[in-house]
């Protein structure tokens, strides 16, 4: 379980490793605060490299979309698999992110 | 000495002369004799340095002279009775047996030393396996091995430091001859301090010279210090838990390596005594939380209602399982009356104490709310409306689904805020998602709407489940899915509704084996 950020272009992207889940929630969190506190905009999860989210997980992805959006910023998903698409759909959480298929599509779209 | 004294009797008997053995000991200004052939013998008035040197005392009556060795040892020969004379010869056969006494003498005082010494140390073990033995808190323990230990090698100035994990610091738990707020935390990685390298090193050293000692220990004063680890010995190896400083010796002395090796054995005495606490206090601290679990997992069980509360109009068995002792997963049961009756499925974000207080508060306020709106929307806003600045505070958040069951109408009327696993089983076996028509309360603002599908009475099954159901994995790391418990539930569609959830549960049994189950599991399934 790891997170990696590197910047391509203007956006920040982040790759989550393994799970994002209630053990390691904070981590990606801080992560992304100390990008926005430096004042970077535009943030891309990409979940490619994510078998699973439990409901913390989720939570931390909206406060983060949240805290993001209030600085001006967007915050967008990329690459979630077969199973964390069905949990955004019936969840309803598909309406709160902008979510593409592939990284490069994400990145197209800010 | 009585031997000693036999020798010079037998002396003077031969020769008519007297015979003395006299001593000088550090302490004292003057030799006092340990050996006398009678009180005749006098003290002489001359006591020649020169070892071998025959000199003349007390107006040429008596020869003394300084016996090989290093403690200043003479054989006083003299005065004779009237008529005799110390003959040279007898001088040489004397002094042979005199030096060769005194050589063993001070052996066999050396041995005693020795002895003596070793029982006093024989005796700190002893004590302090008993002080280990008896005393309950660490402080008490180390303050008396300190006291200990210090009286045993005679250190005026000593201490018991222990290294806190949390700060990375050596902390003094107890103090002998330096005033507590002289000792300051030592961090680890000082590089100047002795204790902190020791602790570093896991080695004991003895310092020498007043320069080396500075800093924060230079409380411990007077350039002598015997800096020992505390090491707690593992089967992996051994892990250092602090320090035991001794310094300012009293006897001035300097530190040996036979105290480094008695301290040392002590140290390992200590470590023993500040593991056994720790693991005493963490038992206790761990037991106390235990108890607390259960007794929040009781509390909660509580909270929720009894599936009587709505027989005979509605036949609803609900299970859950938590996955901590406290969950954030949770149903609700209500009667409304004309609108028929109310059933609610809630996942809080999270688990622990704070999922448990928003499930608690979640529970209390839907009762309030349910019998209070007009349908299951405006139901779902008002909770968020209770729950709202708890959610932000926490940034957790809750997924519910409340449905309305009108049996005689024939209607089910649902809002769901985010709960992915909600259906209708008919009596044909089709299932009908109720989906969300909105994210997780907490997470937008958006209000819940409402929808309605046909209900058959007294066939049609309500099932409500929890991801962590869905989600529940084997020991291949598979999920169970929600099909598999669909269908399950429609392959015993017709049985009592408790019967039904036993099915499901025996599956999901089958399917986890021993695997630890990571979220809340909950079914409710209720036929009206």
């Amino acid at each position: 379980m790891s997170f990696s950020i590197k910047k391509q272009g203007e956006v920040v992207v982040v790759d989550v490793e393994g799970q994002l889940i209630v053990g390691n929630r904070q981590e990606l969190k801080q992560k992304v605060l100390d990008e926005l506190e430096k004042g970077e905009k535009k943030f891309l999860i990409d979940f490619s490299q994510t078998g699973y989210i439990d409901s913390s997980g989720l939570g931390v992805l909206v406060s983060l979309s949240k805290k993001i959006r209030e600085q001006g910023g967007e915050l967008r998903l990329a690459n979630l698999n077969d199973d964390l698409q069905t949990l955004f759909e019936l969840t309803k959480l598909d309406t709160l992110f902008q979510i593409s298929d592939t990284r490069e599509r994400a990145l197209e779209s800010f | 000495m009585r031997e000693l004294e036999a020798v010079l009797i037998a002396f003077r008997e031969g020769t008519h002369c007297e015979a003395a053995v006299w001593a000088q000991s550090e302490n004292q200004t003057k030799p006092t004799s340990i050996g006398r052939s009678s009180s005749a013998a006098e003290m002489p008035d001359v006591f020649p340095e020169e070892v071998g040197e025959l000199a003349s005392a007390r107006d040429g009556s008596m020869t003394v002279t300084r016996l090989l060795g290093q403690r200043p040892v003479w054989l006083a020969l003299g005065p004779c009775e009237p008529e005799h004379r110390l003959d040279p010869r007898h001088v040489k056969l004397l002094l042979p047996v005199v030096a060769q006494f005194m050589r063993s003498s001070l052996e066999v005082e050396h041995a005693a030393m020795e002895l003596a010494e070793r029982y006093e140390e024989i005796n700190l073990l002893y004590t302090i396996g008993e002080i280990l033995g008896r005393t309950v808190t660490l402080e008490d323990a180390t303050t008396t091995i300190l006291t200990e230990i210090s009286e045993t090698v005679g250190a005026r100035h000593a201490s018991i430091l222990v290294h806190e994990p949390e700060t990375n610091e050596l902390r003094a738990v107890a103090a002998l001859g330096i005033p507590a707020s002289e000792i300051r935390p030592i961090p680890v990685d000082d590089p100047i301090s002795v204790s902190a390298r020791v602790f570093r090193t896991q080695h004991p050293v003895i310092i020498v010279g007043k320069e080396e000692i500075t800093g924060k220990e230079s409380p411990y004063g007077r350039g002598e210090m015997l800096s020992v680890p505390i090491m707690w010995t593992t089967p992996g190896g051994g892990e250092p838990l602090g320090v035991v400083n001794l310094a300012d010796r009293r006897s001035r002395q300097r530190y040996t390596a036979g105290d480094m090796k008695l301290v040392t054995a002590i140290a390992t005495q200590i470590g023993t005594a500040i593991q056994n606490s720790r693991l005493v206090s963490s038992s206790l601290e761990q037991q106390r939380l235990l108890q607390e679990l259960s007794l929040a997992h009781d509390l909660q069980m509580k909270l929720l209602p009894s599936t009587d509360l709505v027989a005979p109009e509605a036949q609803v068995t609900a299970r859950v399982i938590p996955a901590e002792s406290v969950g954030g997963d949770f149903y609700q049961l209500f009667r409304l009356g004309e609108q028929g009756i109310g059933v609610m499925i809630g996942d809080v974000s999270g688990h622990g104490y704070r999922a448990a207080l928003i499930m608690a508060l979640a529970m209390s306020a839907s009762a309030i709310h349910a019998q209070n709106s007009a349908g299951p929307a405006q139901m779902l806003t008002a909770l968020l409306g209770s729950l709202r600045e708890e959610l932000e505070t926490t940034e957790m958040f809750i997924s519910v689904f409340y449905a309305e069951v009108d049996a005689p109408r024939g209607k089910l009327t649902y809002a769901n805020t985010g709960h992915p696993h909600a259906f209708v089983v008919r009596d044909d076996g089709t299932v009908i998602r109720l989906s969300a028509e909105s994210p997780p309360l907490g997470m937008t603002e958006t209000a819940p709407s409402a929808l309605s599908v046909d209900w058959k009475k007294g066939s049609d099954l309500l099932v409500l489940f929890t991801d962590g159901i869905s989600d529940a994995r084997n020991a291949a790391d598979e999920r169970l899915g929600e099909e598999a418990v669909l269908k399950v539930i429609a392959a015993h569609r017709a049985l009592p509704t408790a019967d039904i959830v036993e099915e499901v549960f025996t599956m999901l049994g089958g399917h986890i084996t021993n695997v630890r189950i990571r979220d809340d599991l909950t079914l409710v399934i209720l036929r009206s």
